[in-house]
This record gives structure tokens, sequence and C-alpha cells, in this order.
């Protein structure tokens, strides 16, 4: 009689102790997929694309460890899960890293844009004191035209910073900058040659 | 006989058990003989995050997305594996879509290496076309009077491909792409449309080399001639045949055209003569030499053209024109004079008299001279 119970004791507590470790963590794998999909809703693949590309391949590397576990006489998932646990956390930080990527280069791009402008200003007004002599004014209407072209940019990329585009108005920013401060060099050293004279 | 009862349950029990621990051992023989996809997948990952990396899905869309598929196919396969009874469980087909989906990444990482570079080289090339056509404009069109379209296509054209270079730096090669597309149409549009209105304005050329080469005779018997020539922006004293002074002139902003009437700002083309030299007081331009404009043909032609009604009939033919100072300016500013520096008109005019001859082309030399080492 005392052996029967042991037995049937030790068959349950058997039972017990797989299926606690049997069960398939599918709400971690959900809450994990879940976090992945709002960290590339926040755009974390274009302005954290490394960050973003490891957390897809620790995801996938869960998925496996899941199967690996599930393969088994006595499944234990405690390492998908932990792993699963990581990913999740590593979403939160992508996702963080993402926004901060974003306030960072919008921030550059308003700042870019604000020197732009400033930049045309003063190459309008650095026009004014250019020498209208030789290899003056011919060359002061082709310039006009690029301080104009330099105006449109600037106009665009508000437009696309508008729309959330930030790597795009970041590049087209970094050209008008780029257009903006060749003019004003130009300038500049027509200006100096004709104080020189 | 209770007691052989009891010992034939006994072995009936020990031939059970033996039986469940042999099947048990024979299960875990079997499956611990069953290859597990794991590793296979594991390499199937890291090829794909490989071919990522190489931007597989940029440069080989097609073969990274197969791939893609083949590692899901085989995660799906694995799973669905997994839901059988541990003994009927096959992992073959899962190794089989993790193995593919290795190879078809690799490919997908070597081809897009080998596109990206390709693109790169090309994007390459492309500026330095696009810089060459850009240098052409400058070195021949600039100076043209292009309508404004024109003028900003080829401004926006510098832009784009400043904006294209940015984007080649920072690896974005198929935005470069983009972005080198959109430079070269505007700059296409820009030098087609300058190169056009060249090719028209030197239909003229036969009657132009005609024109110089009377002036180039004429000079021949001793006399000064003026040949002005208005693409070069040259002026020109012969004497003997040969030229003895050189200047620098510039026009009216619309100097790529026969003057036809008042206020077009069009420099005339052909022979005239000087009719009176104006010293400094007599001119608001340092010194002046005025010119017979307009002479017969003039009046002839523009007669025609307001009969024909290509000019309004409040069109007067205009007059005045002349050769003076204030010039230097660097751009065309005149009303459709010929403008030199003020040292070149005070040389100028110690040269010349009244009656001397000045012939007014639009160019001494043929195109395909002026346009010698450019690909025009």
């Amino acid at each position: 009689m005392k052996s029967k119970l042991v037995i049937a004791i030790a068959a349950m507590g058997i039972a017990v102790l797989f299926s606690s470790c049997a069960k398939v963590p599918q709400a971690e794998i959900d809450a994990a997929t879940a976090s992945i999909q709002e960290v590339k809703d926040a755009g974390a693949d274009l302005y954290v694309p490394e960050a973003y590309q490891a957390l897809v391949d620790s995801m996938k590397s869960a998925n496996e460890k899941v199967e690996v576990a599930k393969a088994k006489w006595f499944p234990n998932y405690t390492k998908a899960k932990d792993l699963l646990a990581v990913v999740s956390q590593m979403a939160v930080d992508t996702k963080a890293k993402s926004e901060a990527r974003k306030v960072e280069l919008k921030a550059e791009v308003e700042a870019m844009i604000v020197e732009v402008k400033a930049l045309v200003e003063e190459n309008k007004g650095l026009i004014a004191k250019a020498p209208k002599g030789k290899e003056g004014r011919e060359a002061l209407e082709a310039i006009k035209s690029d301080v104009a072209v330099a105006e449109t940019t600037v106009t665009e990329v508000e437009a696309l910073l508008a729309n959330g585009d930030l790597i795009g108005s970041n590049d087209k920013i970094k050209a008008a900058k780029e257009k903006a401060t060749a003019i004003k060099a130009e300038l500049e050293e027509a200006i100096a040659k004709k104080g020189g004279k | 006989m209770v007691s052989v009862k009891k010992k034939k349950t006994k072995w009936v029990i020990v031939i059970l058990l033996s039986l469940v621990v042999v099947s048990i051992t024979i299960s875990v023989i079997i499956v611990s003989q069953k290859k597990l996809p794991t590793e296979d997948l594991r390499i199937a990952r890291e090829a794909l995050s490989e071919a990522k990396e190489a931007e597989a899905n940029l440069y080989a869309e097609k073969l990274y997305k197969e791939s893609v598929q083949m590692y899901d196919s085989a995660m799906i396969n694995w799973s669905r594996e997994n839901e059988r009874f541990i003994l009927f469980r096959s992992y073959d087909k899962v190794i089989n879509f993790a193995r593919k989906s290795k190879k078809i990444a690799d490919e997908a990482k070597d081809e897009s290496i080998k596109k990206a570079d390709n693109l790169s080289k090309n994007v390459e090339a492309a500026f330095v076309s696009l810089t060459k056509k850009i240098e052409l404009y400058n070195k021949l069109f600039k100076d043209l009077p292009l309508s404004k379209s024109v003028f900003d296509a080829h401004n926006k054209s510098k832009m784009f491909l400043s904006e294209s270079k940015i984007a080649h730096e920072t690896g974005k090669l198929k935005d470069a792409e983009v972005l080198f597309k959109k430079a070269d149409i505007y700059i296409n549009h820009a030098n087609t449309a300058a190169s056009k209105m060249l090719r028209d304005y030197f239909s003229d050329y036969p009657k132009w080399k005609s024109q110089a080469n009377d002036a180039i005779a004429a000079s021949r018997s001793g006399n000064k001639v003026i040949l002005v020539d208005k693409v070069a922006h040259k002026l020109y004293v012969y004497q003997s045949g040969k030229s003895i002074r050189s200047y620098d002139a510039e026009f009216g902003p619309n100097w790529m055209a026969h003057k036809e009437r008042n206020g077009d700002k069009a420099t005339p083309e052909g022979h005239y003569r000087i009719t009176k030299k104006k010293e400094r007081g007599n001119t608001i331009y340092h010194k002046a030499l005025l010119l017979d404009y307009p002479n017969d043909e003039d009046r002839r032609q523009f007669a025609i053209k307001k009969q024909k009604g290509l000019l309004s009939r409040s069109a007067g033919i205009g007059n005045l024109i002349e050769i003076h100072g204030n010039g230097g300016k660097g751009f065309n500013w005149t009303s459709g004079c010929v403008g030199l520096r003020d040292r070149d008109i005070d040389d100028l005019y110690r040269l010349v008299s009244a009656g001397t001859r000045v012939t007014i082309v639009g160019s001494i030399e043929p195109l395909s001279v002026i346009t010698a080492g450019l690909d025009f």
C-alpha cells in the first residue's frame, strides 16, 4: 500500500514537472513579435538599421530556440524564454535609439535650414557688394540663379521635414548648404579681389 | 497454486516492463539518431544577415526575397514537424529549405556586391559625364542670351548633382542614381536648348566668313579695318591683312541677334563705317565711335520685315550704335553698342578715324573650331 502511494506521488510529480515545462511560450513570442513591429513602425529600420537588423536576427534565433525545445522528448523553453525576454528588451532599446536618432536628425536638419537660410541672406548681401566689373556681373547673374536654387531647395526641405522624411530632408539640406557655402566663398573671393585692387 | 499464479504474474510484469524499456530505448535511439536542423537554420540565418548587410534586399531583391522565403518555409516546416509524434518526425525538408536559403542568400550577397559595385562605377562615370556637360555649358553656353528656364535647368542640374554626390558618399547608391538621372535630364534640357540656339545662330556662318574676308581684304591696302567677333567677344583692328590689335568687347543682352529695331538690345551685324568720333564730354561712355547704323541694307531689311508684319507698326529701326568705353563689366550690358574698357577705347580712338570700316560678324571661326575639344 505504501509503495503504491509512493509510485502515485512520483508519477504525479513527473507529470507536473513535464507539463510545467512543455508549454510553448506563445505569449512571450507574440509580445516580442509585436514589439518588433512597433519598432519597425517607428522607423528603426531606417534610422538605426544595424540595431534593427540585430533585433530581427535575435528574434529569429529565439524562434529557432523554441523549435529546438519543441523537438525534444521533454521540452524545456527556459532558454527560449530568456532570449525572448532579451529580444523584448532589445526592442525597447532599439525603439528608444530610433526615436533619439529621429530627434537628433530633426534638430540637425532644422539647424541646417537656419544655417542655409542665413547663408542665402548673407549671399544676397554679398551680391550687392560684389564687383560689377570684369568677371563680375555676368558671374553674379549666374550666382543669383544659384542662390535662388538653394533657396528653393530650403523650401523643399521644409516640406519634406513636415512630411516626416528626415533622411531625404537631411541629404537635400546638406547639398543646399554645400551650394550656399560655395557661393559665399566665391563672392567673398571676388570682393576680396576688388578690395586688393 | 497461488504461488504459481503469483510467479506467472511476476513474469508477465517483468516481460512487459522489459518491453517498455526496450521500446523506450529504441525510441530514444531513433530520436537521437535524427539530425535536428538547428545548425542548418543558424547558418541560413547568418547567411541572410550577411546578405542584408550587403544590401541584397536592394541590389539583389529577387534572390534575397527567395532566400527569406526559404528560411521562413524551413521554420514553418520545423514547427509543423514538431507538432507530430516524436517518432514520426522528419526534418529532411526543413534542412533542405535551410540549405537552399543559405545557398540563395550567398548568391544574393555576391550579386548584391557585384551590382552595387557596378552601380557605384556607373554613378561615378555619370558624375564625370555630368561634370563634362556642366563644363560644356560653362565654357560654351554661359554667355549666350538664354531663356530663364534654360538657366534654371542648368542650376537645378548642378544642385541634383551635388545631392547625388552626397548620396553616393553615404553609400545610398540607388538614391544617387535617381538623383543623377534627374541632374542629367536638367542639364540635357539646358544644353540641348543652348546647342540649338548656337547651331541656329551659326547657320549664318558662310555670310559672316565672307564679310570677315572682305574686311580683312579691305585692310590689305594699308587702311585700318575694325572686325568685331560677337561670339568671341573680341574687337580686332586689321591693317595690311594682319590683326594689329585685339580687345575684349561687350554687347547688348540680346547680342546673338542682328539688330532689327529700336530697343531690341541686339548688336547689328554687317559692314559699317565710323561716322563720328566723340571725345570725352561728348559722350557718357568715356569716348565713342558712332557707326552708320542703320545703313541701306538695314533699312531695306527693316522695311521688308515691317511689310511682312514681322515687326510692329510702331517699331523704329533704332540708331546711335557706337563703339564706346565704360566696358570691362564682364557681361553684355549695352543697348546694342560695342563696349570696350576705357583704356582700350583710348587706344582704338587714337588708331582709327571717321570713315574707318567696321565689320561686325557673329563669328570669324566656324562652330567646329569654337567647339573643338568639347563634347558638343
